[in-house]
């Protein structure tokens, strides 16, 4: 914009606030609350930092599981024989069984499987909430469809483009005065469950964001763009030396050097190192207060091997990870609270199909962890026997929980936002007591 | 398919609360009373989406009930987005005035708007032709030879000839591919460029997410888009309203008497036509409903007009009147939605709205009352000549005046292939990933309005632009630029005017040179690395980034 816009919009505030985040950006290796005490404007209100995060949000941690994820295997419910009479090869042996691979019991009708135990702490520190029968309750069996219907908080309406998390952090002022990065995705372009979130960038891998090419100029390119930038015009400007600034100081956070609390460890795989970046860029304390997390391979239609094989796998890698971020983040006596919530586009069949696997469903189970969660139990609504006159279609266990219930809940109660109708637009979230 | 008749309770949340605040919102910007930007990009759109919330309890409980109004949750979000800069800044100048530098001489200016990005060839070629010359060829698109490119295509692309009988049984993750791969192939590299950039335009103006339908898309842009791009407009509308991809995309293919769908109905008026102030209520929105009944598909995606599901009661339409059709009137139904079609292609709004649109897509973001009234004269006297429009409006008067413009993340990558010149085997990459990556993968637009095309939409993607450039500039296989081009005199000077000719026809910004050259002699002796390096740079330059 021109000089003379900015001038009858309180330009001073605007530069001064541009380069007092340019003077965050050249510098390095102060921790985030001291750089915003020192290089805060005197002309803004005097704030205290002491308690930079204010005490009654939490930090909001969304994963969500892409292909479909099959419940029935993530919380098996072994205490109904039709489940193994409907998955001969795949179910998850009975807890009481002799088998290796012999389910964990959360009570006594679910279990979860090997794969899921690194969850057991979690759930028996009463921190980890299992809800089945979950899910959307449109009818749409496309993993695009129910992905995007999911994560926008409304199926079937092309006018709503933004992400529930978008939408909340949008009605909601920074948890941090003046932060400047608020929300991560970790992925490579913005995810839906974003969009629309004012601070929020996606970022392939926090530990290593920045220009790419050779690591030995990368800093000297960084700074070229900077001045470059630095004259030129808006808006390009303004997003150039964001963007610029954003680097600079998830550079000076230096995640790849981060030190977990508690003596978790997380384990070597991409997923758990997504998680630790976002340890990191919690305990770093600059503002950001949303992370989304993906993890993909969950649509298991042939040889879906959750004992063993590639579901195994997965659920190894899904717990492995969050597992060693409860202990890092939630269990560890860190002062912020901190809110997990997984969901996937829907579940599986309840009865497997001619390749050892299942087709998409529609009800599944979804997580959430936390201090602030009424956790240690299975949440279920008008739960069945999986005979197929109680399944869709006689064959799906059915949606009996909105998951904009369980997301409405932690929404308000949680993260301090009574915007529900922003957030879900079109539906009142039925609170379930999921949260204390 | 995704889309329904109007939300209601979305559309109810933004009317009551939403539409006055952000109003108010876009106020403060021009008038500079109220909130201050500071507050404005600190809060984003909570300002807007507060008074929506407080407005909502009683929304929500609203049952089926129309609007008047045409979506006003993307209204509201459009004006939040809505930012233009002011006619007289300047990108290369961070005191806003007008360069006087020769990358602003009219010609280059024009041939920065008819082509994907310039190229020393182009500009010479521009002025050998001189300006009307230059012009006249690039509207004569079909007259250019264009062989190397139409071999490749159709080489690489067998899909794109084919009918809905071969392509709806194939895996349809391959035909995206093919149709994008395809697209990004021809705009970076045909010499077809003015005919390309309007297939750009009227792919957003007739928007279809290609997920919603699948190959229909492919054949829509083939029979719709790239048939009548350069044309005349009413021939373009008729043949979208004949598109399978298009009723299937706008829920027409649902429109039947008994229970009506007006999202096509609404669409044709709001976004291809008239334009939502084009005169129209929503009363009117439903008697075009009723008009378009019955146009549907049969087999694998064929047009065709099923009178079973036609309503063939008394109708008006924007004053339009239908009699009543006697009951075994059949086929004849049809001519209700022709004669609608008609109506609307030669409506005098749909003339402002059209030279408004193309306007902005061509020269500039604000164009002038004069401009717009005068292109949509021409598309009165022409009856929708699209050729006669572009050269109205890339007049030398409009195009010596018209402020730059941001590219779009599409367009970068184009200007930046047409800089770079790479051997090229496949554009798969780039048209998959880093298509998706810059923020711009090509036919997955969801709503019906098309890509947006302001600069502060788009501005905050430049990292992922940088990266681009990164990568485009190192790459080897699908992709390989040479740098021996660049550093054929391998001094600092020398290789920043190789740069200057290849990304800016000769014309780099004097600052932007200075800053190159002092980048490059860093090194006694210029490595390959830091001469590709130098390139990334000007392409992730300011400079650059505009038209």
């Amino acid at each position: 914009m021109s000089q003379s816009e900015h001038d009858d919009c309180a330009c001073t505030e605007y530069n001064e606030l541009t380069s007092r985040r340019e003077f965050l950006g050249t510098s390095s290796g102060l921790s985030g609350a001291a750089l915003y005490a020192w290089a805060y404007p005197e002309w803004l209100p005097k704030v205290s930092f002491a308690d930079s995060f204010v005490a009654n949000r939490d930090i909001m941690v969304s994963v969500f599981l892409r292909g479909g994820a099959d419940g029935l295997s993530l919380c098996a419910p072994f205490g109904d024989p039709l489940y193994y009479t409907g998955r001969p090869t795949i179910a998850i042996p009975r807890p009481d069984s002799t088998s290796v691979n012999r389910g964990l019991a959360l009570d006594d009708f679910f279990a979860l499987p090997q794969g899921m135990r690194f969850l057991m702490p979690a759930y028996q520190a009463g921190d980890l909430l299992v809800v089945h029968g979950a899910g959307l309750t449109y009818n749409t069996r496309s993993h695009f469809d129910a992905q995007h219907y999911i994560e926008v908080g409304k199926a079937n309406d092309s006018s709503v483009n933004t992400g529930w998390l978008g939408r909340h952090l949008a009605t909601t002022s920074p948890m941090k005065n003046g932060a400047s990065l608020r929300a991560v995705g970790i992925s490579d372009g913005l995810v839906d469950t974003l969009k629309g979130g004012p601070q929020t960038l996606p970022m392939a891998d926090p530990a290593n964001y920045g220009i790419g090419g050779s690591s030995s100029t990368r800093d000297a390119r960084t700074a070229w763009l900077r001045s470059e930038y630095e004259n030129s015009g808006e808006p390009a400007r303004t997003a150039a030396l964001d963007a610029i600034n954003t680097i600079n100081l998830l550079r000076s956070l230096n995640i790849a050097g981060y030190t977990p609390a508690n003596g978790a460890v997380y384990p070597n795989t991409g997923f758990a190192r997504a998680f630790r970046s976002t340890a990191a860029l919690i305990k770093a304390d600059i503002g950001v207060e949303a992370v989304h997390l993906d993890i993909g391979g969950w649509d298991t239609h042939t040889d879906q091997n959750p004992l063993t094989g590639g579901m195994n796998n997965q659920m190894t890698q899904l717990s492995g990870a969050l597992g060693a971020f409860w202990q890092d983040c939630i269990s560890s006596g860190l002062a912020q609270n901190v809110t997990v919530v997984v969901l996937s586009e829907f579940g599986r069949n309840v009865r497997e199909n001619g390749s050892r696997g299942t087709d998409h469903g529609r009800g599944t189970a979804l997580f959430t962890m936390g201090r602030g969660i009424r956790g240690g139990r299975v949440l279920t609504s008008n739960w069945r026997p999986l005979a197929q006159e109680n399944l869709v279609d006689r064959q799906d266990l059915a949606v009996s929980i909105d998951y904009r219930d369980i997301l409405g809940e932690i929404v308000q109660n949680r993260l301090g936002n009574t915007n529900l109708a922003t957030v879900f637009p079109g539906y009142v979230p039925a609170f379930r007591g999921v949260t204390k | 398919m995704r889309h329904t008749t109007t939300d209601p309770v979305g559309d109810e949340m933004a009317d009551e609360g939403g539409v006055s605040a952000v109003t108010a919102c876009a106020t403060a910007e021009r008038e500079f009373e109220r909130p201050s930007r500071r507050r404005f990009f600190a809060l984003g759109v909570s300002m807007a989406a507060a008074s929506v919330a407080g407005a909502s309890t009683a929304a929500a409980q609203q049952t089926t009930k129309q609007t008047t109004k045409p979506s006003a949750a993307r209204d509201m979000v459009k004006r939040l987005l809505q930012r233009a800069p002011s006619t007289d800044f300047d990108p290369f100048s961070r005191q806003g005035r007008v360069s006087s530098k020769t990358w602003d001489s009219t010609l280059t200016k024009l041939v920065r708007r008819v082509t994907n990005g310039v190229t020393e060839d182009e500009l010479k070629l521009a002025q050998t032709l001189g300006y009307n010359g230059y012009l006249n060829y690039q509207l004569g698109f079909n007259k250019i030879e264009d062989g190397t490119t139409q071999t490749f295509v159709s080489q690489n692309y067998p899909l794109l000839t084919q009918s809905v009988e071969e392509l709806y049984n194939i895996d349809q993750g391959m035909v995206v591919r093919q149709l994008t791969e395809a697209s990004v192939y021809r705009a970076a590299f045909s010499k077809r460029q003015l005919y390309e950039r309007m297939v750009e335009f009227w792919s957003d103006h007739f928007n279809i997410a290609f997920p919603q339908v699948n190959y229909l898309k492919l054949i829509d842009d083939r029979e719709v888009i790239r048939r009548h791009a350069l044309g005349r407009f009413p021939e373009l509308l008729k043949a979208s309203a004949h598109s399978p991809a298009m009723l299937e995309y706008l829920d027409n293919t649902r429109n039947r008497q008994r229970t009506l769908n007006e999202n096509y109905a609404r669409e044709v008026m709001e976004l291809h036509t008239v334009g939502a102030d084009g005169g129209y209520s929503q009363a009117d929105v439903r008697e075009l409903a009723r008009v378009f009944t019955g146009w549907t598909l049969t087999g694998r995606g064929n047009f065709t007009f099923d009178p079973n599901n036609h309503d063939f009661n008394a109708k008006t339409v924007m004053g339009q009147v239908f009699p009543a059709m006697p009951a075994g009137a059949g086929a004849a139904g049809k001519s209700e939605g022709d004669r609608m079609i008609d109506f609307l292609a030669t409506h005098p709004n749909t003339a402002t709205f059209l030279a408004r649109k193309m306007l902005q897509w061509l020269l500039q973001y604000e164009p002038t009352t004069a401009q717009v009234a005068a292109v949509a004269t021409v598309y009165s006297r022409t009856q929708g000549d699209i050729a006669a429009m572009v050269r109205a409006i890339l007049s030398p008067a409009n195009v010596a005046t018209a402020a730059p413009k941001l590219k779009r993340p599409y367009t970068f990558m184009l200007s930046s292939l047409r800089a770079v010149k790479p051997v090229v085997t496949k554009v798969s990459t780039i048209s998959d990933r880093y298509l998706r990556l810059l923020g711009q993968p090509m036919f997955y637009w969801d709503p019906p309005d098309g890509y947006p095309d302001h600069a502060d939409y788009w501005a905050g993607g430049l990292l992922q632009r940088w990266n681009f450039a990164a990568y485009l500039t190192t790459t080897s296989g699908e992709l390989t630029m040479d740098i021996n081009r660049f550093v054929a005199v391998n001094t600092p000077e020398g290789i920043t005017a190789a740069i200057s000719k290849e990304l800016f026809g000769g014309e780099m910004p004097d600052r932007l040179k200075g800053q190159l050259t002092t980048y490059l002699a860093a090194q006694s002796t210029i490595s390959q690395t830091r001469a590709r390096e130098a390139v990334a740079l000007a392409l992730s330059s300011s400079a650059f980034q505009w038209i």
